[in-house]
């Protein structure tokens, strides 16, 4: 009779696993950053965008303000480049 | 209508707006710069300012000081009628509210200039469309040949049934001091009761009105200070609602001496800019620096709860306020100078 109950791992197998356990957590570190960073440009951009429609002469200087949070992701997208690589 | 949709975004985003127009409004320099100049120099200067587009309209038809002051009320009301445009939710809805003061003053333009008998053409010009009635609708009250027909015209409005229940006894007088306190008081009751109602930012509405209704009330006593009145005929001129009752204000009505008046008020007032300028009054002043300065501490105090608050109705108030001391300003500005009357008296009327 055959034994269902144990499996055994190969050494392939051990391998595979924490490969998709480290593509996991690149997801995780892009995803939740691209999360807070949209989180913190929301009240940044609605305000450069009220400030833009009264004064035209800041935009440039609000689409600058708006797009800081968006160093997050990049930290998020490095520290999932590490894992991966 | 009372919902936001979007989460804070919409707030920010208003906020900012009126905090950007309030940073436009003019400093205090420029006002003692226009104290210098001639009638003619302040007309091209505020022809150079937000005011520009509506001299430009209003030029065919008036001209001289009655074109600044045309101007001047039409940019006010059309400037309040493009933040209600803007403002989102609840904050439009208590901005509203609000707004409706500018809705007793023009009623009662309309019906106190049909009675004198003025013509139609005068009461158009100092009626400001600043708050729920439009210019279509203001109109068509002016065009109405009789001040009956156009109170008649209110029939949907919450102010009617106080006009109904007080202009007979007003036109028997014949004077609408009544009719006037008595739709403030209801404009400021139904304030009360829409900030109460559980909505969200509600309070700080409520604080708001507070502090309006303790200025007002404030000022009342101090017009009343050394007039031989007594406290049963000064009972429908207070406002209730507020830190004090109207018991209270009528007792404090008749106090004698200014610094006995001066620290009663202070025992109630809370607020610390209130309290600086009550501790300003203790000297006998004239009744409109006294008034200057209580309105003085009022925007203080309500811009720095608008910083403290950044994201509620304060901007919006605060905002609203300021616009309208601009306007007194610069009417008095202009008013002032074609009478001839030295700066630092004109100074003394301005609100900066």
């Amino acid at each position: 009779m055959v034994d269902l109950g144990v499996a055994t791992l190969t050494l392939e197998m051990v391998a595979e696993s924490q490969m998709g356990l480290k593509a996991l957590g690149a997801g995780l570190a892009v995803g939740l950053t691209g999360i807070g960073a949209g989180v913190a440009e929301m009240g940044i951009g609605s305000a450069a965008v009220g400030a833009t429609a009264e004064n035209k002469d800041i935009f440039g200087l609000a689409l600058l303000l708006t797009v800081i949070p968006e160093t997050i992701v990049i930290f998020g997208l490095v520290v999932s480049l590490l894992i991966l690589f | 209508m009372s919902v936001v949709i979007g989460g804070p975004a919409p707030y920010v985003y208003v906020c900012t707006r009126m905090r950007v127009r309030k940073s436009k409004l003019l400093p205090r320099e420029e006002y003692l710069r226009m104290l210098n100049m001639s009638l003619p120099q302040i007309t091209r200067l505020i022809e150079e300012m937000e005011y520009k587009k509506e001299i430009d309209e209003l030029a065919s038809s008036f001209d001289g000081i009655d074109l600044v002051e045309e101007a001047l009320s039409w940019n006010l009301a059309k400037e309040f009628q493009a933040i209600l445009a803007i403002t989102p939710g609840i904050l439009k809805q208590f901005t509203k509210s609000y707004l409706r003061r500018w809705d007793i003053q023009n009623v009662l333009t309309i019906i106190r200039g049909k009675k004198q008998g003025m013509s139609a053409g005068k009461i158009k010009e100092v009626v400001v469309p600043a708050g729920s009635l439009d210019v279509l609708f203001l109109d068509r009250m002016i065009a109405e040949e009789s001040a009956e027909r156009s109170i008649e015209m209110l029939k949907n409005l919450p102010l009617y049934s106080v006009i109904e229940r007080e202009y007979a006894g007003a036109v028997e007088t014949g004077s609408f001091g009544r009719l006037e306190n008595e739709l403030y008081r209801q404009f400021y009751a139904d304030l009360i009761e829409e900030a109460r109602s559980g909505l969200k930012g509600g309070n700080q509405f409520l604080k708001s009105i507070q502090l309006d209704i303790d200025i007002r009330n404030i000022k009342t006593i101090f017009r009343l200070r050394g007039q031989p009145i007594s406290a049963e005929e000064t009972a429908d001129v207070w406002i209730p609602g507020a830190s004090f009752s109207v018991d209270e204000l009528k007792r404090i009505s008749q106090v004698e001496t200014i610094d006995e008046l001066v620290d009663t008020l202070r025992k109630k007032v809370k607020s610390p800019a209130l309290v600086d300028a009550l501790e300003g009054l203790r000297e006998e002043k004239p009744i409109h620096e006294v008034e200057n300065s209580l309105t003085r501490a009022q925007l203080d105090y309500m811009d720095r709860l608008s910083k403290r608050n950044p994201f509620s109705i304060y901007p919006i108030l605060v905002y609203l306020e300021k616009k309208k001391y601009e306007v007194t300003n610069l009417r008095a500005l202009a008013r002032g100078k074609q009478a001839n009357l030295p700066a630092d008296r004109i100074e003394n009327y301005l609100v900066i």
